[in-house]
C-alpha cells in the first residue's frame, strides 16, 4: 500500500493554528515581562527571609497554641455573626431590587438596564475596599465590616437573582393568566414559586462566601477573626497563628458542607 | 495453526454480583470475521472487552498469540492494545477535535511519549492518517469537527482511528446499532472489505441476524453469559437463533413489544 | 389507568416547601437575633450617626495630582493578578486531574488530593496575602505566590465538576488505542473541557484583580500600599482618586472577561 502525499492543510486551520501560536507566545512575554519589571525582592533576600522565618513557622504550625482555642473560637463565631446579618440584609434589599432588574417581568428588556447598571457598579467594588473606607468613616469594629459585607453582597444577589427571575419558564405564567388571573397573581403563584429555591440556595452560596470575607475584614480593622489574627501576625506568633486558622479552617468547612448538602437538595 | 485469540474458561462478575459470563472458552484463527450476537445482556459486549482487557475477567485467562492479555500492565498492556483496533456504537471520537486529529489519536500507543503529549506526530503518521481517511472514503472530511459529521460518517472515522494502530485484530462493539439500515449496510461492508484487505481477525457484536448471516464467516451466538452456538453462517438457521434468543423469530411476527 | 383519589394519595412536599416552614423561620430569625446582639450592630447609631458619614464623604474629592504615584503600583497589581492566574492555573490543572475520579492515578491518591483542595479552599485571599507577607518579605512576591495558591484552589472547585461530567466515551476509546494516562487526557480531556475553562480562568483573573488591590494593603504589593499610605496621612483626596482609577480598572476588566467569556460559549 503506497502512502499518498498529504493533502495540503486548508487556509482555515492554518489560521487557527497562527492565532493560538501567537496567542501562547503574547501571554509568555507577558509574564516575562512582568517578572522581570516587578520589583520582585533579590533571591539572597528571599532566602534569608525564609531562613528567619520558615522554621519557627513550621514549628509554630506544627503546635498550634491550645491557649488561644477559646479566643479564637469565639472570634470565629463574631465572624459568623457578622456574615449572618451582613448575608441577610443584602437579600432582603436585593429581592426587590432583583425585580427592577430582570428584563422578563418590566416588559421590555431595556428597561432593566439601570437596575443592571446599578448592581454592576456595586459589585464591581471591591468589597475590601468598601470596609476600608467604612472603618475610616465609621470608625473600626464589626459594622464596618458588616455594611461593606452587605453592600457588596446586594450587587452580587441581585445579578443572580435577577438572572433566576429572567431564567423561569413562561409557561406557568401563561396558565395563569388563562385561568383570568392578575400581574399581582401571575407574581405571587407563578414566579415566586419558581423563584424561591434558587433564591434560597443563593443565598447560603453567599453566605459562604461572606463567611470567609468576614474573616478577612478583620485584617483592615472591620471586625472577625481578622483583628486579632492580623496582631499576631506581626508578632510572628506562628503557633498562636496557627491555631486561629486551624479554627477557621475547620469552621469553614463544616459550613461549606452543611451548605453544599441543603443546596443540592433546594434545587 | 494456533489460535490468535484464546479465551480459556473465562468468567466476569460485576461488583454487585451480576455475572456477566459464566465460562466461556473459544479459539478465533487469524483473519477469521467473526459475528457475536444475542440478546441485551447476554454478555457480547463483556466478552468483546476482555480482549484488550478494558473488563479484566474474575477468572480465566485471555491470550493472543499465546501471551495473556489478561495478566498484562503497564506498557505492555498498552503495546498489546496498540495492537487491537476498537470501534464503539456511540463511535467515542473526541467530537471538538478535527476527524484528522481523532485519527491520529490511533497512533498514541506507538509514537515517542513526549510527541505523543505535545501532538507533534512524525509526518509518515500524518499521511498514514490521510491515507486511513481514504480508505473509508471521507477523505475530504479531514480537517472539519468530528462532530459535524453523519453518524454514518462519524464512525468510519472511528474505524479510519482504528486502523491508524495498524492492528492485527479489530473488535467492534454494536458498530452500528445507532445507525440507520443502508448505512449500517454500508458500514458493516467496508468493516468486512477492509478485514479482508488488511488481514485482520474481527470480532463484531451485532444485534441482527440478517447482517450476521450475510457477513460474518462464523457466528458465535451467546445467551446468559454462555455461548450457545458456533458455526457457519449456513449452520445458523432460525432453530439455532431460537435457541440463542430464546423466542421463535417469525418475520410476520413483531419483535418489538409483547405479542 | 384510573384518576388517584385524592383522599387516598397524599401529596408530599418537596424539600423546598418543608424546608420554608415555620420551624426554620424560628431558627432563621433567632439566629438573625442573636448576630445583632453578638456583634453590636447597631442601627441606631448608623443613623444618628449619618450626619458624620456624610460630613466624610463629603471630603473625598479626587486630587488628580496623586496620579502619577499611582499607576507605577497599578500597574504592579495587574501584573501580580496575571502572573498569579497564569501561575495558578498551570499548576492547579494536574492536580484537578487528580483530584477528579475519571482522570486519577489510585484511590488514596484522588482522596489526598481533594483534602488538599478543600483546605487550600477554605483560606480567604487576602489571608495567604497577610501570611506570607512577613515570611517572604513585603513586596510582590507575597502577592503572587498568595494569590496563586488561591486561584488553584478557586479553579479546583470550579472545574471538578466539569472534569467529572464529560463524556467517558472517548477516553474508553483511547485507552483501548493503548493510550496511557496522560495522553488520555491531554487528547480526551482537555479538548472537551477547554471552552470551559477558558471562561473560569477569565472569571478568575477578574477576581485575582480585586484581590491583588486589596493585598498590598497587608504589605503583599500593589496598589494597596498606597492605599495604606494615604489614609495614614489622612490625604483624602489622595484616597478619592485613587478608589476612582482602582473601580475604573476593575469596572474594565470585568466588562472584558465578560465579553470574552461570552464568545467562549
Amino acid at each position: 500500500m503506497t502512502a499518498a502525499p498529504i493533502p495540503p492543510t486548508p487556509a482555515h486551520v492554518v489560521r487557527t493554528r497562527w492565532l493560538l501560536g501567537i496567542g501562547l507566545v503574547v501571554m509568555l512575554a507577558l509574564a516575562v515581562l512582568a517578572l522581570v519589571t516587578m520589583n520582585l525582592p533579590t533571591w539572597s533576600r528571599v532566602q534569608s527571609g525564609l531562613e528567619r522565618n520558615l522554621v519557627p513557622l513550621l514549628r509554630g504550625f506544627v503546635n498550634p497554641a491550645w491557649h488561644v482555642f477559646e479566643l479564637a473560637s469565639r472570634s470565629m463565631l463574631e465572624t459568623m455573626f457578622m456574615a449572618v446579618i451582613g448575608t441577610t440584609i443584602a437579600g432582603i434589599i436585593a429581592f426587590p431590587l432583583s425585580f427592577l432588574a430582570a428584563g422578563n417581568l418590566l416588559g421590555n428588556a431595556r428597561f432593566a438596564l439601570p437596575g443592571k447598571g446599578l448592581l454592576v457598579g456595586v459589585r464591581t467594588f471591591p468589597e475590601i475596599l468598601l470596609a476600608i473606607i467604612f472603618v475610616a468613616a465609621a470608625g473600626p469594629g464589626p459594622t464596618a465590616g458588616i455594611m461593606a459585607m452587605g453592600i457588596h453582597s446586594i450587587g452580587f444577589l441581585g445579578k443572580i437573582f435577577s438572572d433566576v427571575i429572567e431564567g423561569i419558564d413562561a409557561g406557568p405564567n401563561e396558565a395563569i393568566r388563562a385561568a383570568g388571573g392578575n400581574a399581582l397573581h401571575v407574581f405571587l403563584f407563578s414566579v415566586v414559586p419558581q423563584v424561591l429555591p434558587e433564591f434560597a440556595s443563593s443565598l447560603l452560596y453567599r453566605f459562604e462566601i461572606n463567611l470567609r470575607a468576614a474573616a478577612v475584614l478583620g485584617l483592615v480593622g472591620a471586625g472577625g477573626i481578622g483583628l486579632p489574627l492580623i496582631q499576631r501576625l506581626q508578632f510572628r506568633r506562628w503557633d498562636e497563628v496557627s491555631m486561629f486558622l486551624v479554627v477557621i479552617v475547620t469552621f469553614i468547612i463544616v459550613v461549606d458542607t452543611l451548605s453544599s448538602s441543603v443546596r443540592r437538595r433546594l434545587v | 495453526m494456533s489460535a490468535h485469540i484464546s479465551f480459556h474458561d473465562v468468567e466476569v462478575t460485576y461488583p454487585g454480583g451480576l455475572k456477566a459470563l459464566k465460562g466461556v472458552t473459544l479459539d478465533v484463527s487469524r483473519g477469521e470475521f467473526v459475528v457475536i450476537v444475542g440478546l441485551s445482556g447476554a454478555g457480547k459486549s463483556t466478552l468483546i472487552r476482555t480482549v484488550n482487557n478494558l473488563v479484566v475477567p474474575s477468572r480465566g485467562d485471555v491470550r493472543i498469540e499465546g501471551a495473556s492479555v489478561t495478566q498484562a500492565k503497564g506498557a505492555d498492556l498498552r503495546r498489546m492494545r496498540s495492537d487491537i483496533g476498537m470501534i464503539f456504537q456511540t463511535f467515542n471520537l473526541v467530537r471538538r477535535s478535527s476527524v484528522l486529529r481523532n485519527v491520529l489519536a490511533g497512533r498514541l500507543g506507538d509514537v515517542h511519549p513526549l510527541r505523543g503529549l505535545l501532538g507533534l506526530f512524525p509526518k509518515a503518521d500524518v499521511a498514514y492518517a490521510h491515507d486511513c481517511l481514504r480508505r473509508v472514503g471521507i477523505p475530504e472530511k479531514a480537517f472539519v469537527r468530528a462532530d459535524a459529521l453523519s453518524g454514518g460518517q462519524q464512525q468510519r472515522v472511528g474505524i479510519a482511528r482504528a486502523l491508524a494502530q495498524k492492528p492485527s485484530i479489530m473488535l467492534a462493539d454494536e458498530p452500528v446499532a445507532s445507525l440507520d439500515p443502508p448505512t449500517s449496510h454500508a458500514v458493516l461492508r467496508d468493516l468486512k472489505r477492509i478485514a479482508r484487505e488488511e488481514g485482520l481477525t474481527t470480532l463484531v457484536n451485532l444485534h441482527f441476524i440478517d447482517m450476521a448471516r450475510e457477513y460474518a464467516d462464523r457466528i458465535i451466538g451467546m445467551r446468559d453469559g454462555l455461548i450457545v452456538f458456533d458455526g457457519t453462517a449456513d449452520e445458523a438457521t432460525d432453530q439455532a437463533f431460537e435457541d440463542i434468543y430464546g423466542r421463535p423469530i417469525d418475520e410476520s411476527k413483531d419483535l418489538r413489544g409483547d405479542s | 389507568m384510573a384518576i388517584p383519589d385524592p383522599n387516598t394519595v397524599p401529596l408530599r412536599p418537596g424539600f423546598a416547601s418543608r424546608m420554608l416552614n415555620w420551624s426554620t423561620w424560628v431558627v432563621l430569625v433567632g439566629l438573625f437575633v442573636v448576630s445583632l446582639q453578638q456583634t453590636g450592630f447597631d442601627v441606631e447609631a448608623l443613623t444618628s450617626g449619618s450626619q458624620d458619614f456624610v460630613r466624610f464623604f463629603r471630603r473625598l474629592v479626587p486630587d488628580w495630582t496623586a496620579l502619577p504615584q499611582i499607576w507605577r503600583p497599578l500597574l504592579e497589581t495587574l501584573q501580580i493578578a496575571y502572573l498569579a492566574t497564569l501561575m495558578g492555573t498551570l499548576l492547579g490543572l494536574p492536580l484537578i486531574f487528580l483530584a477528579s475520579y475519571n482522570t486519577t492515578v489510585n484511590t488514596p491518591v484522588m482522596w489526598v488530593a481533594r483534602s488538599i483542595l478543600t483546605v487550600l479552599r477554605s483560606i480567604p485571599d487576602l489571608l495567604y496575602a497577610a501570611i506570607l507577607a512577613p515570611i517572604l518579605a513585603p513586596g510582590p512576591l507575597p502577592g503572587v505566590v498568595a494569590l496563586t495558591i488561591f486561584t488553584m484552589a478557586v479553579l479546583a472547585k470550579l472545574a471538578s465538576e466539569t472534569v467529572e461530567s464529560i463524556d467517558p466515551g472517548p477516553l474508553e476509546a483511547l485507552r483501548a488505542v493503548g493510550a496511557g494516562r496522560n495522553r488520555v487526557i491531554v487528547y480526551g480531556v482537555l479538548p472537551q473541557i477547554a471552552a470551559t475553562m477558558t471562561s473560569f480562568v477569565l472569571y478568575i483573573f477578574e477576581i485575582n484583580v480585586r484581590a491583588s488591590v486589596v493585598i498590598g494593603y497587608v504589605g503583599a504589593g500593589g496598589v494597596g500600599f498606597l492605599l495604606l499610605r494615604y489614609l495614614n496621612f489622612f490625604d483624602w483626596g489622595g484616597v478619592a482618586a485613587l478608589i476612582v482609577v482602582i473601580f475604573a480598572v476593575v469596572l474594565l476588566i470585568d466588562l472584558l472577561s465578560v465579553w470574552a467569556r461570552s464568545r467562549l460559549i
